[in-house]
């Protein structure tokens, strides 16, 4: 090889190098394929260099020419871009430059959005619409705030849950009433003898008054009391409705006595009998016959208290149904009685009022006993 | 020291050093390096003019401008090659771990390229050239020069400045720019194979990856930087070759003076221009 050649090929591949180099570097910029420009604005460009790669769905299909400072304190800052000429189908009017950053801490480039079918084109040195672009330090900023608030909350909580530990630890060592509760074996033990001691007192108030009804039952007896009763004709008031009827069967009497209460009873205003005899009849045909139900029926005179009256009937009925009872033999649970109260009998009068004895067939219907009676 | 034997008074009182004349002597040791300093500065700026008088006038010199351009430019080729090759692999290993302490793997071949197109290729050229080519021109020059060959160029009529050294310094910085690139572009392919051989990736995307942020000042500037390069490599060569004197051992130490300065220049005006351009390229 002549020395002319060799100098010819050196220089040939060297200058080779330096056009592949030129070459790449320019298809990198773009400088080698037809481009159209684009402006954009924005109030901050966070880095963003002259150069920089400009990427349409991520692919890279431009460069960031230049980047001019407003010359007002209200505009914005103005980057220009070149963009390939294949991507003028792409980007539209109404496509959106953003700032973004490769990865956490990469470079710098600005993304522009598709834009849609229906927007019209854009032409070379045409302005697009920008969008904020997410500055790293503000994030920061922002999660700051957001780690101060939550530390205060975790202190909040930290707190709580130091209290509610105390409290427990409290509770678990005895102190105060709920740790005496949950921990205090004495307390349980007091509180249940102390039930127990009010079981024993209440069956004890319950033999006390098993007794008191006794004692009662035997000073009714006893000859200094013994008159109110005897007097009043009848001991206990609690039995005065036991069977007493809210109203008369509805059927047909088979049979009816009436009495005048002047010769039945002792005085006007009582219920102690006398001639208990005269009812001998009424007593007979009972035992005799087959009857459905019979009813005393009392009422009283006009005078004396309306009340009171009511009282002295049912209270004459039931003493008559007791004589009656006692002395015949019938089934007693059919003969019901009926305290009518003041004045309603227009049966025979001699002011003191009427005792009536009723009775009904078997087919009779038993009336409801009135709502005060106890029931059996 | 026979004088100063025989006539001992004169001599204690001529010996005595009188306070000025100490003052003088002192001043004078630290002048003469500076002043040398000085002189040769001078006699460079004087040979620069000649040789720029002597290139504007006609004829120009071709074949030996050919010759010249063959002998540094198509045969340093081998040598730079394979200096960038081995820089260019080593630089790739060396930064691939530094880089992979910094999770920042993927920024190798960027690395790689940026590194070697704007400092390691130039100045790698730079000094394997000041050697190899500072110390033949030093040589070549010196014995020409203590043989009366130089003499005899001229007193045939030839401008040895045009001659010998135009020629030399123009091919000098015609041909380090070239041998520039292709260190460079040995550099990054055995960058790439050092690489490729530890984590396999294409060329393709080597490059793609490598070039990705570079512009044309990241590759133009730092490239046709060595053109001061190799102005200041022709230069010192033909210069201190020159001025050689004292024979054989004169040739030897031109030679050698003229790489070790060569480089020492290459070096510090490297600095020089790598502001330069960051300057007018930032």
């Amino acid at each position: 090889m002549s020395r002319a050649a060799r100098l010819g090929a050196f220089i040939i591949a060297t200058l080779a190098i330096l056009a592949a180099g030129v070459f790449i570097i320019g298809s990198k910029q773009y400088l080698f394929s037809p481009t159209y420009r684009l402006k954009a604005q924005f109030a901050t460009v966070v880095g963003l260099d002259a150069g920089a790669e400009v990427r349409i769905g991520g692919v890279h299909t431009g460069t960031v020419r230049e980047i001019d400072l407003p010359t007002k304190p209200t505009d914005k800052i103005t980057v220009l871009m070149d963009l390939q000429r294949s991507t003028h189908s792409i980007v539209k009017q109404d496509s959106v430059a953003s700032i973004e950053t490769e990865g956490l801490l990469g470079n710098e480039y600005v993304a522009i959005s598709f834009g849609s079918e229906q927007a019209k084109n854009v032409k070379d040195g045409d302005t697009i619409g920008s969008e904020a672009p997410l500055v790293i330090a503000d994030l920061m900023k922002k999660a700051d705030g957001i780690l101060v608030t939550s530390q205060e909350a975790l202190n909040n909580v930290t707190v709580v849950t130091a209290n509610l530990s105390s409290i427990s630890t409290k509770i678990n060592q005895g102190q105060g009433t709920i740790g005496a509760l949950v921990n205090d074996k004495k307390v349980y033990t007091q509180l249940d003898e102390t039930t127990a001691g009010l079981r024993d007192t209440v069956n004890h108030a319950q033999a006390g008054v098993t007794a008191f009804q006794e004692n009662m039952e035997a000073m009714k007896q006893n000859f200094l009391v013994r008159g109110f009763f005897k007097k009043r004709g009848y001991e206990s008031s609690s039995d005065l409705e036991k069977n007493e009827i809210a109203k008369l069967p509805d059927s047909a009497p088979l049979k009816s006595f009436a009495f005048d209460s002047k010769k039945l009873f002792d005085k006007a205003d009582t219920a102690k009998p006398k001639n208990e005899k005269s009812l001998r009849a009424a007593g007979q045909f009972l035992a005799d016959t087959e009857f459905g139900v019979a009813v005393v029926v009392v009422s009283a005179g006009m005078t004396g208290d309306e009340q009171k009256d009511l009282v002295l009937t049912q209270a004459r009925a039931m003493v008559v149904r007791d004589y009656l009872v006692n002395n015949f033999s019938f089934d007693d649970s059919q003969l019901k009685t009926l305290g009518r109260g003041k004045g309603k009998s227009d049966t025979p009068d001699s002011g003191w009022g009427t005792v009536e004895i009723i009775v009904y067939p078997a087919e009779a219907e038993v009336p409801a006993q009135t709502s005060a009676a106890n029931p059996k | 020291m026979s004088h100063n034997a025989s006539i001992p008074h004169r001599l204690i009182s001529q010996d005595v050093p009188q306070a000025p004349s100490l003052m003088r002597a002192t001043l004078s040791s630290l002048w003469s390096p500076f002043n040398g300093f000085l002189e040769w500065f001078g006699e460079l700026g004087i040979f620069a003019w000649q040789v720029m008088r002597a290139a504007v006038r006609r004829p120009f010199e071709g074949r030996e401008l050919l010759r010249q351009l063959d002998e540094i430019g198509s045969k340093s080729l081998p040598l730079v090659a394979l200096a960038g090759a081995a820089i260019g692999a080593v630089l790739s290993l060396e930064s691939r771990s530094s880089l992979v302490r910094f999770g920042a793997k993927s920024m190798l071949p960027a690395a790689l390229v940026f590194s070697i197109i704007h400092e390691t290729g130039p100045i790698v050229t730079g000094l394997v050239v000041s050697g190899r080519v500072g110390a033949g021109i030093g040589a070549e020059l010196g014995s020409m020069k203590v043989t009366e060959q130089i003499d005899a160029i001229e007193a045939s009529g030839v401008n040895p400045y045009k001659y010998l050294a135009f020629t030399r310094i123009v091919a000098c910085i015609l041909m380090l720019p070239l041998l520039t690139l292709a260190a460079d572009l040995f550099g990054i392919m055995f960058g790439w194979i050092a690489d490729t051989l530890i984590d396999p990736i294409s060329f393709t995307k080597f490059i793609h990856h490598g070039f990705g942020g570079t512009t044309f000042s990241d590759f133009l500037a730092p490239t046709f930087r060595t053109l001061v390069f190799g102005l200041i490599i022709g230069m010192i060569g033909c210069f201190q070759g020159m001025r050689t004197r004292g024979g054989t051992a004169g040739v030897g130490l031109s030679a050698t003076s003229s790489v070790v300065l060569s480089s020492l220049f290459v070096i510090l005006a490297d600095v020089v221009l790598v502001k330069l351009i960051l300057v007018f390229f930032p």
